[in-house]
């Protein structure tokens, strides 16, 4: 068993499986996207990004873009949570729509990534 | 090599970067859980972008205060936990960014890439030096002066250090590394096509042999010019097809040989360096008895040359390592030496060489010479140029210094190539050859003329090489007039033409007809070479040389050349 890949692997998964948490609901209803999993999927795609950080390889390349569009695109709805909130302070069901559906674009991005670190463990004959 | 420089910033910074995500992170959501209380009493849960605005502050020891409201005890004992974590895994962040731009490793990368960014965009024709020394020194200076640029690598760093420190104009590229790698030489620009040629002149011949090797597999069209000190390693690089060997022992041998068989030869080549054209009182080697003392690599080019000169030698076989165990100082001059310089015949001898490694006990044994038989021609060997003034105080008759011999031979390839093919020419004449053309050459220019080359070519002969290209002819004595009066000569000789199939004529006389792309090279007097680059380049004065009038030129031309006809 190979440590550093249960740990990658950890959160790698983790990341993708909260973003989903946060994206699964009616899209432009607040209530159904809880702060709290958005701040999380942020954090251990975070996470995520840097243990990938520091790989050469073709594979560990891509799986770093992977990452960094996934990073962006929920610290983007993030932002415009916030914005939305204490900037506009209305019109909430608009930008409901735009926070869920940038984390639905992580989540995209965050299933490539799964899907490539699968593939290059499965390929992977130690 | 920029890529070499990201991982490594991302490998320092990946611990650092997981710290401050994972206390930020538990330090936020720690605030936005803990209920608080707001101004009316009433209680309320931190936003995130509250819990982001302060944990942002309070980390970085900026501290606004307690925002949005005034903390609860349950709040400020969460913050004072907080407090001790991301402080502490902000300020480790930053020490190890701080490391980072401190970093060997990262500092060499940059480097490198500067180094490689400065050599992609060298346009001009530049050579690769190997090794900082000494005599690639005095090579470097001379290579600046005429302005050419210079590529430099050491394997240590004070060397590089020492040379920026010199402020070459113009700029010297110079970088750490291992030269005997091949990466580094590709580096360096050996494939470059403006790169012209490389040069090492370590100590070691192995090194030197193994750059060799490297270069001419890289690059086969390079031009290499490496030192080597003895016969054999000689041998070896010829067979590997190396053109431009230094060998110094051999070179002051040759310049010894013609110092004493063909003083004339020596004079022509002497003033390639800038030598006046005769030979000062105290540079005539006197013929006689010579003593050579230190029979090693230098020893024995230098009885060669004796012998070829028919001149007698004996000798006093001192080894300056095994003197300096023996006698345990670096002297030379108790009654053992004494009674060794007798026995060699010393009373009777005209001059004494003293040719071993050591500088203090070569300065020694002529001073010791010089006690016994007051009159003897002192002749020295030179190991390094860091004590010149030492042996100028003592007076020495004639001084070869090693290092800077290698260097001038070294500088005359590279920028006076047909200033270096002279002297192989000369070389096979006789001295009485060489005294007719000292003769000439003081007759038609001066006591020290300066010698220099010109390839008529647009760049450098502007007006000359459009009148050749318009179909005109001209003969060498139609341009060697003088500026101020046609019906002179000016004081300038032509040594030797090289034409566009490299074909060489020796002194070529006043009828030798000039075309596009000759190289000459020129000895004159300082005015006649200002005046004679002039005239090449100077449309108007160049008219008046061939034609004897001034050009005219505008709308004035047409009014004055009526007055001229009435």
């Amino acid at each position: 068993m190979n440590t550093q890949k249960v740990i990658s692997g950890f959160f790698i998964i983790l990341a993708m499986t909260l973003n989903f948490g946060f994206f699964y609901g009616d899209i432009d209803t607040f209530t159904h996207h809880s702060p709290y999993e958005l701040f999380f999927a942020i954090v251990v795609n975070l996470i995520a990004t840097i243990l990938k950080l520091g790989d050469k390889t073709q594979v560990g390349s891509v799986l770093l873009a992977t990452s960094l569009v996934a990073d962006l695109q929920l610290l983007a709805a993030a932002i415009v949570w916030g914005v939305s909130i204490y900037v506009f302070h209305g019109d909430v069901k608009n930008y409901a729509q735009l926070v869920v559906s940038l984390s639905g674009g992580a989540l995209m991005a965050n299933i490539v990534s799964v899907i490539i670190f699968m593939g290059d463990t499965l390929k992977s004959k130690r | 090599m920029h890529n070499n420089i990201f991982w490594i910033i991302i490998r320092r910074m990946r611990t650092p970067l997981l710290v401050i995500i994972v206390t930020f992170s538990i330090t936020i959501l720690g605030l936005v859980l803990i209920p608080g209380v707001d101004s009316n009493g009433q209680p309320y849960h931190m936003s995130f972008l509250d819990a982001v605005y302060f944990v942002s502050f309070m980390a970085s020891t900026i501290g606004f205060g307690e925002v949005p409201y005034e903390f609860t005890y349950a709040q400020r004992l969460w913050v004072l936990f907080s407090i001790y974590i991301s402080v502490i895994g902000w300020f480790y962040a930053i020490g190890a960014l701080v490391t980072l731009i401190q970093d060997k490793n990262l500092i060499l990368e940059l480097n490198v890439a500067k180094f490689n960014k400065k050599i992609k965009n060298l346009k001009e024709h530049f050579v690769i030096i190997l090794g900082y020394n000494h005599s690639t020194r005095e090579l470097i200076k001379q290579l600046t002066v005429d302005g050419k640029r210079v590529v430099v690598l050491d394997k240590s760093q004070e060397k590089i250090d020492e040379l920026e420190l010199e402020h070459f104009v113009p700029e010297v590229y110079a970088l750490k590394a291992n030269v005997e790698s091949p990466d580094i030489l590709r580096l360096a620009g050996i494939k470059k096509r403006n790169c012209k040629a490389v040069v090492s002149l370590f100590d070691n011949d192995f090194k030197n042999t193994k750059i060799a090797l490297l270069a001419k597999l890289i690059n086969n069209k390079i031009n290499i010019i490496v030192k080597s000190s003895t016969t054999e390693q000689t041998q070896h690089l010829k067979n590997l097809g190396i053109k431009n060997i230094v060998d110094p022992f051999n070179l002051i041998a040759n310049r010894f040989y013609l110092a004493i068989s063909a003083p004339h030869l020596w004079i022509l080549e002497q003033m390639l360096f800038g030598h006046d054209l005769y030979i000062h009182d105290n540079e005539q080697l006197p013929k006689g008895k010579y003593i050579i003392c230190g029979y090693g690599r230098m020893g024995k080019a230098l009885r060669n040359s004796l012998q070829k000169a028919h001149t007698d030698c004996s000798f006093i076989d001192l080894k300056s390592a095994k003197h300096k165990a023996e006698k345990k100082s670096a002297i030379f001059g108790d009654a053992q030496d004494y009674q060794a310089l007798l026995e060699a015949g010393i009373e009777n001898a005209v001059a004494i060489i003293a040719a071993t490694k050591d500088d203090l006990i070569n300065l020694t044994i002529l001073l010791t010479a010089r006690k016994i038989n007051p009159d003897i021609y002192t002749i020295a060997r030179e190991n390094t140029l860091d004590d010149v003034t030492i042996f100028q105080a003592a007076k020495i008759d004639r001084v070869y210094i090693l290092e800077k011999i290698v260097s001038e031979y070294v500088h005359r390839v590279i920028s006076q190539p047909m200033a270096h093919q002279f002297l192989q020419i000369i070389h096979q004449h006789t001295d009485e050859w060489g005294e007719e053309v000292v003769e000439e050459l003081k007759r038609k220019t001066c006591y020290h003329p300066e010698i220099f080359e010109v390839r008529i070519v647009k760049s450098e002969a502007y007006a000359l090489t459009n009148y050749l290209k318009d179909g005109n002819r001209i003969r060498l004595g139609q341009i060697a007039r003088d500026l101020s009066n046609r019906e002179k000569r000016a004081k300038i000789h032509f040594l030797m033409v090289k034409n566009r199939k490299e074909e060489v004529t020796l002194l070529p006389d006043d009828n030798y007809e000039v075309k596009v792309s000759d190289r000459f090279l020129i000895a004159a007097s300082p005015e006649a070479r200002e005046d004679f680059e002039l005239l090449i380049n100077n449309v108007n004065e160049f008219e008046y040389i061939i034609t004897g009038h001034e050009l005219k030129f505008g709308i004035l031309k047409n009014i004055f050349k009526d007055e001229e006809e009435i």
